[in-house]
């Protein structure tokens, strides 16, 4: 079994400068989108079925005053526990041997029940393909033993590629420096593997709360409830099927075996 | 932030649909195994309803995916724990049971008229999965309101009894169906569902507090208020109260139409609120 990979993006050190948006685009050979107007830098607003690493612009008005201008380029999390590949039916989504969360275009249905399981909406329908995209943590250049294509070209390293293990050394040991530096708010996301969705192999240290980047504090799995709600169901179904014997069964029973609903 | 997987009148209609063939199904199997001779016929209707919806269904699910032939890809797992998998496998099978059912509802014999029944008994299993597990692919995701309703499924089953009969109701008034005393066990079993299911939708309004919002305010509010609630629950059960004559049972029959085509737009409205709401 090969060693679980990860993507380390250290938002402390992101310039804004987007290169590995457009790395990503041109690995990948993305086409070219009608760009939209945010109001920001950011372009688009969220993920598409083309643009896969995306870079945050978010401005915050900081405790003393200062406006603070926070960057940070999002990718799919290949969370460890996936709500997506726990929503296919088909089984096109899939764990690859490095921890990794890819999508079989070939076996992919376009069905969208994984778009709508994904806690971070990555997951992006293709109106032309009539099936899913999203980040294939660059599926060819691991398996060829290269770097993913947005970690190789980001100047500044603030993503970094490699062994998950050695990753969350890595970051453990900048989270730590940053607080030296009085960097309060510096937190990491996703590094725990006992956290929500079990860790992510792509994980963020962030200079703010989650939410101000626009990801949610604790993602949980959608499909947790499944249990609890197929309960609540088949109690339901025992409640109503009793009420429509009593209410369909002949007074003086003709042969009826009561009491079987 | 998450992504509405644009799941649009394709799925509003199944959802629907689904929820009449599965308790048309059930509804007519329970008549069939606990009812006496005159509700044979309320289930030879409830199967002739839900064999065709059940094909309807399964070719809405076939369209909303663009490319019919990859339909076939989902049969290439059985993931027992999805919702959307065990659910094609679902339909397919309650299909199957269907079709059966109304093959045996061609006939009168009393041995094809027993096995029908014994039929039935295993295929109302699979209407009561057809009418909730769309509840439960709804609540199993990460969408606002749907994967915060815990009772979804629950709700989806209601309601699917409560159109399901409906749907005989008005099938049955319309093709002049002697009936007789049968359509005030339609009528009541009609309200006994309507009960559960007006309680069960409170009950999941109230759990989500003001994440319900998108549901009860705002474009919604209407078709929810006064569409779901008021036309299709309160004004069925309201008309329930009235009482026809004796040997008036024709009356009787029209007063039950009435309220199950209000019944039957509560049902489809309830879908559609909630498909749309939760992908605001």
């Amino acid at each position: 079994m090969a060693k679980t990979l990860a993507m380390f993006t250290d938002t402390s050190v992101c310039t804004g400068c987007r290169a590995c948006q457009v790395a990503c685009k041109q690995w990948n050979q993305l086409s070219m989108e009608k760009p939209e107007w945010t109001g920001t830098y950011q372009n688009h607003e969220n993920f598409t079925e083309k643009t896969w690493r995306l870079v945050r612009f978010k401005e915050k008005r900081a405790d003393d005053g200062r406006l603070k201008f926070l960057m940070m380029s999002d990718v799919c999390k290949h969370c460890a526990q996936a709500g997506c590949l726990e929503a296919c039916p088909t089984g096109a989504i899939y764990r690859t041997e490095f921890g990794t969360v890819n999508v079989n275009q070939d076996t992919c249905n376009g069905c969208r029940n994984c778009v709508s399981s994904c806690p971070f909406g990555v997951v992006a329908f293709n109106h032309e393909t009539g099936r899913v995209n999203k980040c294939t943590f660059c599926n060819d250049r691991i398996h060829n033993n290269m770097p993913t294509a947005c970690a190789k070209t980001c100047p500044t390293q603030s993503i970094q590629f490699g062994e998950r293990e050695a990753l969350v050394g890595r970051a453990k040991k900048r989270l730590a420096e940053l607080k030296a530096q009085g960097e309060k708010d510096a937190n990491l996301y996703g590094v725990d593997e006992s956290g929500p969705l079990g860790g992510l192999n792509a994980f963020f240290l962030l200079m703010d709360k989650p939410s101000n980047y626009g990801l949610p504090e604790d993602p949980k799995l959608p499909q947790r409830n499944v249990k609890t709600d197929s309960a609540f169901s088949i109690g339901s179904a025992l409640l109503v099927g009793a009420g429509l014997m009593m209410a369909f069964r002949e007074r003086g029973g003709n042969g009826s075996s009561g009491g079987e609903e | 932030m998450v992504r509405a997987p644009e799941w649009e009148m394709y799925i509003v209609w199944y959802f629907f649909l689904g929820g009449i063939a599965g308790g048309a199904y059930f509804a007519a199997a329970i008549a069939d195994n606990f009812g006496g001779r005159r509700d044979r016929e309320i289930a030879r209707i409830g199967y002739f309803i839900a064999f065709p919806l059940a094909l309807i269904c399964g070719a809405l699910l076939i369209l909303d995916l663009g490319t019919p032939s990859r339909f076939l890809n989902m049969l290439r797992m059985f993931k027992f724990w999805n919702p959307m998998s065990i659910g094609s496998w679902g339909l397919g099978a309650f299909g199957a049971f269907a079709f059966l059912s109304a093959v045996l509802s061609l006939g009168d014999s009393e041995a094809r008229l027993a096995l029908r029944r014994n039929v039935a008994k295993v295929g109302r299993v699979f209407g009561f999965f057809l009418a909730a597990y769309t509840g439960v692919l709804l609540s199993t995701t990460a969408q606002p309101i749907w994967g915060d309703s815990r009772l979804m499924g629950a709700l989806f089953l209601a309601s699917g009894a409560s159109t399901g009969l409906a749907s005989i109701a008005v099938v049955s008034y319309f093709k002049g169906a002697n009936l007789g005393e049968s359509w005030s066990k339609l009528k009541k079993a009609d309200s006994f569902a309507m009960v559960v299911e007006l309680v069960l939708l409170f009950a999941l309004v109230l759990m989500l507090g003001p994440a319900a919002d998108p549901v009860t305010k705002g474009r919604f509010a209407l078709p929810f208020w006064g569409g779901l609630v008021a036309l299709g629950l309160v004004v069925p059960l309201a008309l329930s109260f009235v009482k026809a004559g004796a040997g008036k049972e024709r009356t009787a029959g029209g007063t039950l139409a009435i309220a199950s085509v209000l019944v039957l737009i509560g049902g489809f409205l309830l879908r559609y609120v909630i498909i749309m709401a939760g992908q605001l």
